[in-house]
């Protein structure tokens, strides 16, 4: 009776696309090794009875080498080997590397079947495997599938009630390996081809100088589209709609209250020059709505279409290998690169995928940049969208300010902290062209996700906010700090607000600098220190989780000696 | 033959792996991934000083830290 199944296979065979295909949980899965750094669960109809589906992180071998490949296994031996069934997922195109596995598997005794995944694309490689022979040599069930396109899924399903324990002798490493040549030898074949040009540009990204050219031109045309789409959709469709029919609206549902009410204070904010003004009345109905949707949500569509595209070609990993050297020199190695990335869409993310960096060291000095050196995508867009006004000039000069940060904060903490920087040990995943469906998923669930967790905190954020300013409550507040805030960092004391609304949410922060009237120097400084300054609550609350109370207090202290140190360098040194 | 590390050999050579250095460790994990005594490999690339050393191992590409590629020793025919 099986009462569980488990997914296991190498790192980047596609695992997670085959677990979404069997439950229908969505997860995001990404052409590099390390995107499941936790364990997911789901469930399967067979027959009439549901099976929990778990979704283990990926590992080479059932001898652990590290963190997550210890989950997983650990996990395979929760419950008796009758009750439970492995799905062990292979890489079709690279059975050799991923024939280790399975036949620990089969020596270990679990019921076990095996699933060449991505047959397509050992298709188009040339790859020819055998299944009848290899199901013959092996014992065990073999299904050939093609996840991303569900080919093959059924047939898995059909059989998974066939995967019994079969008897094997036990090798050691060496002969293992010896074993599998053998079974190459007798399933794979294959086909001689000429190089095309997706193994040209793998080959290319690779090598040093070809390697740095296609960086730099994969990271310019990525910034270029991101820049495009986004403003595409905010004055095509965005922008005409709240100018337009929602303006509209508001003023017809408004037209006999009171401007001075508390009720209009709060849902529309004040007016300016007689008009509603999406970006300064900071009302409920009026600066909320626009915030998120008229100059967040269209950066975020661009930066995940784009980022989703990279991860899934794969071309990630061989950034990593690229900047490995620099990152070498902050404590961390190439592949912190990831997280890094992440960050930028929405730093919580970014701080759980320090997962894939093996130290406690690494993954502080890498949680600690991402909280104080990354901006995510909500607070870049309002920069951009408020900041761009004066001129890209400044915007581009606060990357510039957080670029230096980062450098400098990693030199300092790798030499500081006590430890090494561990070498790096990566798989590089073949370039993969994925169907367009699956990308339009991954940016829904990422879009989808972004609004759940920003809308509901912008609106009441913004309803407290201005029943507080209503009743004046924050007088208290910025009478106290007003000499810190504007003594050190020039800033009018009404800046206060906006700050402590950064802990809240980054992109409401920004929003409300906007009515301050601030010079272009002020609303650089402000905005420098919201993206250094306390992180939002929710990555505040990942810091926690994820470095526990001791580190999450040194990686705020150095957070707060950072921004005090920044906003006055800024205001009496550089900005002067 | 000679006796040579990944860092050393030059790019687009192959050689025999001979002898691993270092922990348990580090053997377990190119072991597990393919890289073991006896396996022929390709030096692809090598990114810039002190950089890591880009192989091919049958059908895989394994990116290995400088400190680590110093430690894989090959024979080169």
């Amino acid at each position: 009776m099986i009462k569980k199944i488990y997914l296991i296979g190498n790192p980047n065979v596609g695992k997670s696309v085959v677990f979404s295909r069997l439950t229908g949980v969505h997860v995001i899965s990404s052409n590099y090794p390390g995107t499941t750094v936790e364990f997911i669960k789901g469930y399967l109809s067979l027959g009439d009875k549901k099976i929990e589906v778990v979704d283990l992180p990926g590992t080479y071998s059932l001898g652990p080498t590290s963190s997550a490949e210890e989950v997983a296994v650990s996990l395979l031996k929760e419950y008796p080997r009758n009750e439970i069934a492995v799905i062990n997922i292979l890489d079709s195109t690279n059975l050799e590397r991923n024939l280790l596995l399975t036949l620990q598997l089969i020596e270990e005794g679990f019921p076990t079947i095996a699933c060449l995944n991505m047959c397509d694309d050992a298709v188009h490689r040339g790859v020819h495997v055998d299944i009848k022979k290899l199901e013959e040599i092996l014992q065990i069930p073999v299904i050939s599938t093609c996840a991303v396109t569900g080919v093959g899924i059924k047939l898995l399903i059909d059989r998974i009630r066939e995967a019994v324990p079969v008897s094997r002798d036990k090798l050691s490493h060496e002969e293992l390996w010896k074993e599998i040549g053998h079974i190459i030898e007798q399933v794979q074949h294959l086909e001689h081809r000429h190089h095309r040009l997706r193994e040209v540009l793998e080959d290319a990204s690779v090598r040093p100088l070809t390697g740095l050219v296609m960086a730099s031109g994969i990271i310019y045309v990525s910034f270029k589209i991101v820049r495009f789409i986004g403003e595409f959709i905010i004055s095509r469709i965005t922008d005409p709609f709240f100018y337009g029919t929602f303006q509209n609206l508001l003023e017809k549902l408004t037209f006999h209250w009171q401007e001075k009410s508390f009720l209009f204070h709060l849902l529309i904010g004040d007016l300016v020059n007689g008009n509603i003004d999406f970006k300064q009345s900071l009302g409920v109905l009026t600066t909320a709505p626009y915030i998120e949707f008229g100059m967040v949500l269209p950066y975020v569509i661009s930066f995940y279409l784009v980022l989703s595209l990279l991860e899934d070609i794969g071309y990630l990993p061989r950034l990593a290998i690229l900047l490995d050297n620099l990152l070498h020199r902050l404590g961390l190695h190439g592949y912190a690169i990831i997280p890094v990335l992440l960050g930028f869409g929405c730093n919580v993310p970014g701080i759980l995928s320090t997962r894939v960096l093996e130290s406690k060291r690494e993954r502080f000095i890498a949680s600690t940049i991402i909280s104080i050196g990354v901006p995510c995508v909500p607070l870049q867009a309002m920069i951009i969208g408020l900041l761009g006004a004066f001129g890209g000039f400044y915007v581009g000069g606060v990357y510039l300010v957080l670029f230096f940060i980062i450098l400098v904060l990693g030199l300092i903490l790798n030499r500081v902290l006590p430890g090494y920087s561990p070498e790096f040990l990566l798989e590089i995943p073949p370039y993969r062209f994925p169907p367009l469906a699956i990308l339009g998923r991954k940016l829904y669930f990422r879009v989808k996700g972004f609004l759940i967790e920003a809308v509901p905190i912008v609106l009441i954020g913004v309803l407290v906010v201005n029943t507080l300013l209503y009743f004046k409550l924050f007088d208290i507040v910025t009478g106290i700090f007003a000499p810190v805030i504007h003594g050190l960092f020039g800033l009018p004391k009404e800046a206060i607000v906006a700050l402590a609304i950064g802990f809240l949410r980054k992109d409401v922060a920004v929003g409300m600098l906007a009515p301050l009237g601030l010079s272009a120097k002020q609303l650089f400084i402000a905005a420098t220190l919201l993206a250094i300054s306390f992180p939002c609550i929710a990555t505040f609350i990942v810091l926690w989780k994820e470095l526990g109370v001791k580190d999450l207090i040194k990686s705020t202290l150095i957070m707060i000696t950072v921004s005090i140190i920044v906003g006055v360098m800024l205001n009496f040194v550089i900005l002067r | 033959m000679k006796k040579i590390s990944l860092v050393q050999i030059k790019e687009n050579r192959k050689g025999k792996v001979i002898e691993i250095l270092g922990g348990t460790n580090l053997q377990e994990r190119l072991m597990n991934m393919g890289v073991y005594k006896g396996k022929e490999v390709t030096k692809l690339s090598h990114i810039g000083l002190r950089g890591p050393v880009v192989i091919k191992s049958g059908r895989s590409i394994f990116a290995l830290g400088h400190g680590v590629a110093a430690k894989v020793i090959l024979e080169q025919e």
